[in-house]
């Protein structure tokens, strides 16, 4: 077990060949001073999306880096534009009109300062990218649970969205396999399987299902599609002679999973953003220009968002989770004991996706989140007409608090699926006592404990433009169901990305501007974990400092105090027998809590949260809990 | 139920029996008037050998209780009588050797001597006294023998450990607290006992196993109908993927060891119940298993076993069973075997499943030191601490065999195995119970806990 | 997000409609430019490679995957018939050999040394491209396919399922507002595209399969009927590839909810002509709209002034695509600068809208769909 952690914090480094490359990229560039990070001051960040090219600033000022202008525009990598620079140059332009410094040049390329004095250009520019669908990837492994789990952890890291796993055991037949392999139109595939020194026949095998099947790439005819192995060194010049076609262009790196209790990502996953740059983003409209302006890899923007929330957890020493909810899939991100996780799912989103959350939740237990009565048959007309119309928004009450519950839902349902995902290895052998006689547990249980989680970020439309925070503090824990103490944020504009980019740079600039900009401090969430019966004491309270209270909290009750941006306060919780707030059942814990926008949030719904079965019963709860909240408008 | 067996019993009393014949004894002055109309009958719904004798209460301020005496059968007359001669000619004898030998040693023989010299005139004494022996009671005559007694309040007693189709009278006699004796009052007509088709003192038995079959079979309709059964998940059953996973990315084999016991054993049976489960999944992640068997008998099943797993995987064509194959029925012989063979072949994961003795802890020992995973299971209590120290996981005695059960996942066998554990539960409550009560009653003396637990311990649990 | 959803459905009585043809992969055209096709000619063509069928002759044969290359009767690249032995084992003294037959029929594509493994590549699937609409081909696009060109009446619609078919329209419903049910569906509808009125119901539909129509045009569907229909919920809205032997073409959304009288009159004006239905639906990026085409004889009707797309001003006419107002009609009365907080508490660029009864209701930019036309 030891061996492994060590294996994964290896793999968790942030790219260690970003700064080397940087290094190489500001030489070979004549035009300015070589990177010297005392110097820089002015950073200009681009993330293109599929459909908006934002960009920020952030400045040296005498606190410290801040983030101090933005700028937005529609991303130009489809018709008739077709060139992503376009967007880029219209989104700095907008920033270079709010600050007054000139940053787009004559020939539309971006602007360095010459001298700390310079009143025009930037020191540094980056950019990260989803556009185009970002980078879609298909992996496989000899064991599903084992190998190809590796690969496809390596995938994720990376930014990419996997679109299907092969694997030996993974009940397809070979000819299912290669079929599913020919209809996917990957950007990439990366094959795994083996231990070192370990299986050969079912690698060579899967390269074998692979290279006849011809999958074809997504961007050009003529382009090589290309396969990066990650597997057993044995097997390496078989797999070399199998992809040695014209269609293909093989790289190989070390192996993803060396031993069994060891995995090695770091290398893949660096490959991954190699190939991403060479290939992928090089056939993509304007990107070829748009990598000669940045002065560090163009990053897939999913990429980038783990890159800054494995930094400051790193820093801090803290557990995170990060989520994203977009309108066709969500993402979650997680940094437990350093390890880091991420999963995308893929049609669970409020827009495009809507409708798929309903019918994976099901209709019941979206409905189990409303106090409001509303007509299934028109609610489930109204999910439809959303998913064909994804741009509308909620114009009443009602519609707002349906895709708040349908939000739950989807965010949920995808941190169930992270769970299930961040996980220790597997196949790995095991220490035993003659204590464990009754308590063996198997390998590959998950990483992601809420009990031990310090930081739960929340990006995306839905949680970021909820009209009130008090919304996105109750959405968060309502769907993430946070245990302890939890402190809960949200990315203001979707700065994370750029972040992350910069962290691979400048880690401090990047540390200093997420935590004075990027992130708005809902409050912190104190939840009890355990089962009650309603109305039964669970915790007591006693808080001091900026904000001075105390009392006694029922099972089934919730309660918000005002604690503002910047205050802090101490609380003292003493459980009720069974409740358990972080120093274990019954115990008291005292610490000190964050204030934010929404303030203090005491939890004595119980963990795993369960709601009243009965509707009338319910819909009382959810109202004193509306009400405790203040969350919607009387 | 008792109502209408106490009504039954009532009926077939009188009818069976008349009026009580009045059997004349010495009687001292003011003793209790004897008890009338004294009936005899078999107790119903009963395991036999028992008969109920009923009398009519005796009016008397004074009384002591009933003494209840039984016949004794022919057989029993004849050993009493027998008995009893020899005990009339013994004694004869012994007297006649000790007068004859005072005699002798009047005469001057030395003392020794004349117990030896007086043995002639012992056998002879014994032999006519023998001869002269007469029964106490005359041929037809009931002899009395006391088979019980009973409280004054009390005008009905149950006679047991009777012999069956025996043909018995019964009398009753009344005594006072001065010891005086009434005659006794016997009854018109012999009665007989006889074992009924059911015996009620087994209903709490019966009970008890309809309730448990009955759990099991709800169980089972339950699971029939879809509902999911919550069966706590068995890690080392859970870990079998991951196990064979392992073996699969290494390269290496899969080796399982199914005991050192013929297929006699249950555990040997439980064993290749989960080598099939194994085989399964080897078979669908094309990892090799390697069984080397200590008993012929094994080895075949073990074959089977592995071919129809390989064939339910659809990989048919890829079973071979020269992996499966016998070594010794030496103990120590196999063990040397498979413990060499795992030093050179390291085999990523080892599988221990049936009957061990002294090879456990060198088996899981080896397999550790290669590094493997090892999941065992065994239900020998003696070898399981050491599987449990040395492997990865173990599956212990009832964990082991309910395995195919919940490997199977079929609604039958886990709704069965559901429901035996309900009864498991009920049993395991009833003993505690039990032994609750019997501190209690043993503590505070308590004569209905102490009737509680009596209940528990004859009716419930015992016989 | 203030933004009108300005691209609204086209509803026009005339367009030079154009229609991509490609093959998947690249392949023969068969048409040259300036010919006249019809719908269901074929216009390119290509074989794609077949299927591979791996199997395991080592462990067929019990050998070691070396041995393989040498006991097959076949080399790589030949043809092999289905059952047809392409190896046999040594065996012992030349008795206990073991066989190896083909599983399909195909070619021999790779044996491997390595694994044992042998690929047999399958026949060639051919891919073909029918040219969709009666038209002329405008361009032809080197081994990928071709453009059809025709001047159509072009009606898009919200949703769709069901691929690409074609046949007459006729009309089941005599107003735009009347639900489409089974009963005004007669075996007349056979191959036919059936244009309905307001919401069609599961019912409905089924009988049109019965009856053999090709396709059926509504103004809404209910989800439950949809999913009736599918017998899935329907999560994501990409469509196209249902096998439910009918298309289908929403043209509003979901719900009772009328066909726009426009689309009514365009189509029922087109009562009897030939038609092009798709309803292929892809609501991604790169979206995709289900379409009726009905392409036009020469000079045929009137040819439609250019639509100013995506101005949204006062006196446009909208559509209110989200509920309170959902489905309904109205024209632009104000644009106001300032966002408005919305009922729901979030604020938003909002406008006003009259609705037909005169009544002027306020609703976000994001709400409205432009019609065109």
């Amino acid at each position: 077990m030891q061996i492994g952690r060590t294996g994964r914090a290896e793999s968790t480094r942030v790219h260690p060949s970003f700064p080397e490359k940087t290094r190489i990229r500001m030489t070979a560039d004549s035009d300015h001073t070589p990177l010297d990070l005392s110097k820089i001051s002015v950073i200009l960040a681009t993330d293109c999306g599929s459909t908006t090219t934002k960009a920020i600033m952030i400045e040296r000022t005498p606190e410290g880096f801040r983030q101090t202008y933005r700028g937005e525009a529609p991303t130009t990598v489809e018709e008739p534009f077709a060139d992503v620079t376009v967007g880029v140059v219209n989104s700095v332009s907008e920033i270079a009109e709010l600050s007054g410094r000139r940053l787009v040049a004559d020939d539309g390329t971006i602007i360095r300062r010459s001298s700390p004095d310079d009143p025009d250009g930037c020191d540094i520019y980056i950019s990260t990218s989803s556009a185009g669908g970002g980078l879609q990837m298909m992996v496989a492994g000899v064991v599903k649970q084992m190998t190809a789990e590796s690969a496809k952890r390596a995938a994720l890291g990376a930014g990419a969205i996997v679109m299907d796993t092969i694997a030996a055991n993974d009940k397809r037949r070979p000819h299912e396999q290669i079929q599913r392999i020919r209809e996917l139109r990957p950007d990439m595939v990366l094959v795994s399987g083996g231990t070192d020194g370990g299986n050969t026949t079912q690698v060579v095998q899967l390269a074998e299902l692979i290279a006849p099947a011809k999958p074809r790439p997504r961007f050009g005819g003529e382009f090589r599609l290309p396969i990066i192995y990650a597997g057993n060194k044995d097997a390496r010049p078989a797999v070399e002679a199998v992809f040695d076609g014209p269609g293909f262009d093989l790289s190989v790196v070390e192996n993803l999973r060396p031993t069994m209790e060891q995995e090695n990502l770091g290398p893949a996953r660096d490959r991954i953003h190699d190939v991403f740059l060479e290939h992928v983003m090089a056939h993509a409209p304007g990107y070829d220009k748009l990598m000669t302006w940045t002065d560090a890899p163009i990053m897939p923007t999913p990429g980038a968002v783990g890159d800054i929330l494995q930094t400051i957890a790193r820093r801090q020493g803290i557990n995170a989770v990060g989520v994203d909810i977009g309108g066709a899939t969500t993402d979650v991100f997680s940094v437990f004991e350093e390890k880091f996780n991420r999963t995308v799912s893929a049609n669970l989103g409020m827009s495009y996706s809507i409708s798929n959350v309903c019918a994976e939740a099901g209709m019941d237990r979206i409905l189990q989140w409303v106090h409001l009565d509303m007509d299934e048959r028109e609610l489930r007309n109204r999910v439809k007409n959303k998913m064909i119309r994804p741009t509308t928004i909620p114009q009443t009450l009602e519609a707002l608090v349906f895709e708040q519950a349908v939000a739950r839902e989807a965010l949920r349902l995808a941190y169930q699926q992270h769970k299930e995902f961040a996980t220790t290895l597997k196949g790995v052998q095991q220490q035993r006592t003659v204590g464990d006689v009754f308590s063996q547990q198997t390998s590959g249980q998950s990483l992601v404990d809420n009990m031990t989680l310090d930081l739960l970020v929340a990006s995306g439309g839905v949680l970021s433009h909820a009209p009130r925070m008090a919304q996105t503090a109750l959405l968060l824990i309502d769907a993430f169901e946070p245990e302890g103490f939890t402190s809960l944020a949200k990315d203001s504009i979707f700065m994370m990305p750029h972040l992350g980019v910069l962290a691979g740079v400048h880690e401090q600039a990047s540390l200093e501007v997420f935590e004075r900009d990027c992130l708005i401090v809902l409050g912190t969430c104190v939840a009890a974990k355990g089962e009650g019966k309603i109305g039964k004491p669970c915790f007591k309270y006693s808080i001091s400092g900026d904000l001075s209270e105390q009392g006694t909290m029922a099972v089934g009750e919730l309660r918000r105090f005002d604690l503002g941006p910047g205050a802090t306060a101490r609380v003292e919780i003493q459980p009720e027998r069974g409740f358990d707030c972080g120093a274990g059942p019954g115990k008291a814990i005292s610490r000190e809590v964050r204030g934010g926008t929404v303030g203090l949030v005491l939890d004595a719904r119980g963990r795993p949260l369960m709601l009243p079965e009965e509707t009338s019963e319910r819909r009382a709860c959810l109202s004193r809990w509306i009400e405790a909240m203040d969350l919607y408008p009387a | 139920m008792n109502g209408s067996t106490g009504s039954l019993r009532h009926r077939m009393a009188t009818s069976l029996c008349g009026l009580a014949v009045v059997v004349s004894a010495g009687t001292a002055l003011a003793a209790p008037p004897a008890p009338t109309d004294v009936r005899a009958a078999d107790v119903g719904f009963d395991a036999g050998s028992r008969i109920r004798v009923e009398w009519n209460a005796v009016a008397d301020s004074n009384l002591a209780g009933y003494s209840v005496f039984r016949s004794l059968t022919p057989g029993e007359i004849a050993a009493a009588d027998r008995d009893s001669r020899v005990a009339f000619a013994t004694a004869a004898s012994e007297a006649a050797r000790k007068a004859r030998a005072a005699e002798l040693v009047a005469e001057g023989v030395a003392p020794e001597d004349a117990d030896r010299q007086a043995e002639q005139a012992a056998v002879e004494a014994g032999a006519a006294a023998s001869r002269e022996w007469r029964p106490e009671t005359a041929e037809g005559e009931i002899r009395w023998t006391l088979a019980g007694v009973a409280d004054p309040v009390d005008t009905t007693f149950d006679v047991d450990k009777l012999e069956d189709a025996e043909a018995y009278s019964f009398g009753v006699q009344a005594f006072d607290r001065d010891g005086a004796k009434s005659p006794i009052a016997a009854t018109t007509a012999p009665a007989s006992s006889e074992a009924s088709a059911f015996d009620a003192k087994r209903l709490p038995l019966f009970l008890m196993l309809a309730l448990l079959c009955g759990t099991v079979l709800l169980f089972i309709s339950i699971a029939r109908r879809g509902k999911p059964l919550k069966i706590r998940t068995i890690a080392g059953l859970a870990a079998v993927e991951e196990a064979v996973g392992r073996a699969t990315e290494m390269g290496r084999s899969v080796l399982y060891i199914n005991g050192i016991q013929d297929m006699d054993d249950l555990q040997t049976v439980a064993g290749v119940n989960i080598l099939g489960r194994v085989a399964k999944i080897a078979a669908e992640y094309d990892a090799r298993v390697e069984v080397p068997t200590s008993r012929s008998l094994v080895m075949t099943a073990a074959r089977e076993t592995v071919q129809g797993s390989y064939l339910s995987a659809g990989r048919s064509d890829n079973y071979n069973p020269d992996l499966i194959y016998y070594v010794t029925d030496e103990q120590f012989g196999f063990v040397a075997y498979v413990s060499g063979m795992m030093v050179r072949e390291k085999p990523a994961a080892c599988f221990y499943m049936g009957a061990f003795f002294a090879e456990s802890l060198i088996l899981a020992e080896t397999g550790n030191s290669i590094g493997a995973i090892q999941i065992a299971g065994t239900a020998m209590p003696s070898q399981l601490p050491f599987f449990v120290a040395a492997c990865d996981y173990t599956l212990i005695g009832e964990e082991f065999f309910a395995a195919s059960a919940y490997l199977s996942g079929q609604p039958d066998q886990l709704g069965s195995l559901k429901g035996q554990d309900m009864g498991k539960l009920l049993v395991g409550a009833i003993l505690l119970i039990g032994v609750a009560m019997a501190t209690v009653a043993a503590v505070t003396n308590s004569e209905t806990i102490s009737a509680g637990v009596s209940f528990l311990k004859n009716t419930l649990l015992g016989t | 997000m203030a933004k009108a959803y300005t691209p609204g459905l086209k509803v026009t009585p005339r367009i030079a409609f154009r229609s991509r043809r490609l093959l998947p992969i690249a392949g023969k055209v068969l048409v040259a430019k300036g010919d006249r096709v019809t719908g269901d000619q074929i216009v390119a063509e290509t074989f794609m490679e077949g299927d591979v069928t791996p199997f395991n002759v080592a462990s067929k044969l019990a050998c070691t995957p070396a041995e393989v290359p040498t006991l097959l009767s076949k080399k790589e690249g030949e043809r092999v018939e289905q059952d047809e032995v392409i190896g046999q084992s040594k065996g012992i003294f030349g008795f206990f050999k073991s066989e190896c037959r083909a599983p399909v029929a195909g070619t021999l594509e790779t044996v491997s040394a390595t694994t044992g493994q042998v690929l047999i590549r399958g026949e060639p699937i051919p891919v073909r491209v029918k040219a969709y609409i009666d038209g002329v081909v405008g361009e032809v696009i080197e081994n990928e396919g071709c453009v059809v060109e025709a001047d159509s009446a072009l009606v898009q619609g919200i949703f769709g399922i069901g691929g690409e078919t074609a046949g007459p329209l006729a009309m089941a419903c005599k107003d735009p507002a009347e639900e489409l049910h089974e009963d005004l569906i007669t075996a007349e509808h056979k191959g036919r595209i059936v244009v309905g009125g307001a919401r069609v119901t599961v019912a409905a539909l089924r009988r049109a399969k019965e009856v053999g129509a090709a396709a059926v045009v509504s103004g809404g569907i209910d989800d439950s009927d949809l999913k009736e229909l599918l017998g899935y919920d329907l999560g994501v809205a990409i469509t196209g590839s249902e096998q439910i032997g009918l298309t289908v073409v929403i043209t509003e959304g979901f719900g009772d909810i009328a066909m726009a009288t426009r689309t009514f009159e365009l189509l029922a004006g087109k009562r009897g002509s030939n038609a092009s239905v798709n309803g292929a639906t892809q609501i991604r990026a790169g979206v995709m709209r289900p379409e009726i085409v009905v392409p036009l004889a020469d000079g045929d009707g009137v040819v439609a002034s250019k639509a100013s797309e995506g101005v949204l001003e006062i006196g446009s006419l909208v559509r209110i695509i989200r509920d309170p107002h959902f489905g309904v009609i109205g024209e632009v009365a104000a644009l106001p600068a300032e966002p408005a907080v919305l009922g729901s508490g979030s604020k938003s660029r909002v406008l006003e809208v009259k609705l037909a009864d005169g009544e002027q209701v306020t609703v976000p930019r994001a709400n409205v769909e432009l019609i065109e036309g």
